[in-house]
């Protein structure tokens, strides 16, 4: 076997990844939650609100709850791939398996990287069917509202998984940087849902508000949802501004975690 | 410090050792952990590392493994450098360091399929094999979480025979078990090593140690002070112990050989097993009488008792 193939991680090596994850019950209940069950109760409490008050409640669906909708979805699926991606990195290390790894003398850079597609697969599959309910909803319960185009679906639902596998790839290598799960979790949730709001609405920060990767992430919402999905005011930033934030935050966050977990005393 | 090799090595580097280390040094800061170690451990055998807690064993089992990295010093596993040959070496080796590890919430199998994901495609074949060996298949579907440490340390195993290992290094294996554990334990040991495989035990049971391995190194304070066949070892310098009627003047009688009072008569050095009756004649013939004369096989806790309170005598 050559070096880049030992530094590959195979299909075993990510259905092991994923094994690993859909095995956490507790994992798996609150991804559900925030994911599968955040796009039942959204669209299904419009719904009833609807059919209970078609006066003062419009329809469920349309390009309006489209962009309610991708707003509740990217906020718990944020969450979600926070959850998933803390655990991916850090959770072979908290449980002392990481050594036990180590000493089959497999690259270390493939065990890291095998966390990639194996914690992806978990999230995005159910990010993936929430979304699908949503889109769905979003039709059939259109009424009078404008129906979202076909386009707009597909560019929306990519948006949302490339939002979650957004957060996912910072918790991953954040948390195989720093080898904690719970600080990785604090600390990402608190800057999403804490720090970014205040520092995004802070006009005199200026471009560097362009840095913050919520700000890069909603400019590469479609058009017609963005300010929805953003659930408020959006930062102006261009389209090569908001591509290269977001990739020079995974990659960089991406490249810390492999340092460490290859240079790590096991 | 006196450093004494029982048996000479063989300097010439070759297949008849599995583990070949030279002047290997690890710093933890102004803490020397591991001292320009020398070791090397012949294939095939069942091999003892022993020291006190805290002389460095672990550190040297987790370089040898590429889990930290030494601050000097060469060292060849399976005939390979390390580090370079690092993922070839290791894919032989099975190796638990300190207690096993495994993620509660899986069952044993899973907990196995994880490490076999990361080894060669024939790992999962070997996994209903190994769980069988350590008596573990009927329990494989139960979360590890529920499993005793006795059979954490069997599972433990369990993943290193994942490997077809040539090399298996077990770190303290026996910590916990109840006699009837470590017994079967040993017998464990014996068979992989009937297989032709080596095993490396690193311990403080010396008991055990004794029991199980061909070889040993004693190491303390980060040095390998003694290292060699455990016969050898424990062979040399037979006594034996003598009980009479008159311990004193047995003392005076016996005065040209190495005599030490213990409790219940004397401890006496020896030749050899033919000196036993001229020390019975002796005392006999000035009339004192002889309740006991027990020839003494010296114990490995005896040796290693005497080496490591000589060391901390001479520090």
């Amino acid at each position: 076997m050559t070096a880049l193939s030992l530094s590959l991680p195979g299909p075993r090596l990510i259905r092991a990844e994923l094994l690993k994850l859909r095995k956490r019950r507790g994992l798996l209940a609150i991804v559900a939650a925030a994911t599968l069950g955040a796009s039942l109760v959204a669209y299904g409490i419009l719904a009833i609100l609807h059919a209970a008050n078609p006066v003062h409640h419009g329809p469920a669906g349309g390009v309006l709850n489209l962009g309610h909708g991708l707003f509740v979805l990217a906020l718990l699926g944020t969450v979600a791939a926070t959850l998933v991606g803390a655990t991916a990195g850090a959770g072979d290390l908290s449980s002392g398996v990481f050594r036990e790894l180590a000493v089959t003398g497999r690259s270390r850079s493939a065990l890291f990287r095998a966390r990639i597609p194996g914690g992806l697969a978990f999230l995005l599959s159910f990010v993936a069917v929430a979304y699908g309910l949503a889109a769905l909803a979003t039709v059939v319960f259109a009424g009078y509202r404008t129906v979202p185009s076909a386009a707009l679906l597909a560019g929306s639902g990519a948006w949302l998984l490339l939002t979650c596998a957004f957060w996912f790839a910072l918790a991953l290598g954040l948390a195989s940087l720093v080898g904690s799960r719970s600080t990785v979790i604090g600390v990402l949730l608190a800057f999403q849902l804490a720090v970014t709001p205040i520092l995004a609405s802070i006009p005199v920060l200026g471009l560097g508000r362009e840095l913050l990767p919520s700000v890069s992430l909603t400019r590469l919402a479609p058009h017609a949802v963005r300010e929805l999905a953003a659930g408020g005011s959006v930062v102006p930033t261009s389209l090569g501004t908001a591509e290269l934030v977001v990739a020079v935050w995974v990659l960089a966050l991406l490249a810390l975690g492999e340092w460490r977990t290859v240079t790590r005393s096991a | 410090m006196r450093v004494r090799t029982v048996r000479p090595m063989n300097t010439s580097r070759s297949d008849s050792y599995v583990v070949e280390v030279e002047g290997l040094t690890k710093r933890f800061g102004a803490r020397v952990a591991v001292n320009d170690v020398a070791l090397r451990i012949p294939r095939g055998s069942a091999f003892g590392y022993l020291g006190p807690n805290g002389a460095g064993k672990t550190t040297l089992i987790r370089m040898l493994l590429g889990l930290t990295w030494p601050t000097a010093g060469s060292m060849r596993l399976l005939g390979l450098p390390m580090p370079n040959g690092r993922a070839a070496a290791l894919a032989r080796v099975g190796a638990i360091v300190e207690e096993p590890r495994f993620h509660r919430y899986l069952t044993g199998r899973e907990n196995l399929s994880i490490v076999a994901a990361a080894r060669e495609p024939e790992a999962h074949r070997r996994i209903d094999g190994a769980l069988d060996r350590v008596g573990l298949a009927a329990r494989a579907d139960e979360r590890a979480g529920a499993y005793s440490l006795g059979m954490r340390q069997r599972l433990g195993v369990a993943r290193c025979l994942l490997a077809n290992p040539e090399l298996l290094i077990l770190d303290e294996p026996m910590n916990g078990l109840d006699p009837a554990g470590m017994e079967d334990f040993r017998l464990m040991i014996r068979g992989l090593v009937d297989e032709g495989r080596t095993v490396v035990l690193s311990s403080h049971l010396l008991d055990e140690v004794e029991k199980t391995c061909d070889a040993i190194a004693i190491v303390d304070r980060g040095r390998v002070v003694v290292q060699g066949p455990i016969d050898t070892l424990t062979g040399d310098a037979p006594t034996v112990l003598v009980a009479t009627s008159d311990d004193l003047r047995a003392q005076a009688l016996l005065s040209g050989a190495d005599i030490e009072p213990v409790d219940g008569g004397l401890r006496v050095g020896i030749e050899d097993e033919r000196s036993i009756a001229a020390i019975n004649r002796r005392l006999v013939e000035a009339g004192v009488d002889v309740h006991r004369l027990e020839p003494e096989r010296v114990s490995l806790e005896r040796r290693f008792l005497e080496i490591t309170s000589r060391l901390e005598a001479a520090a």
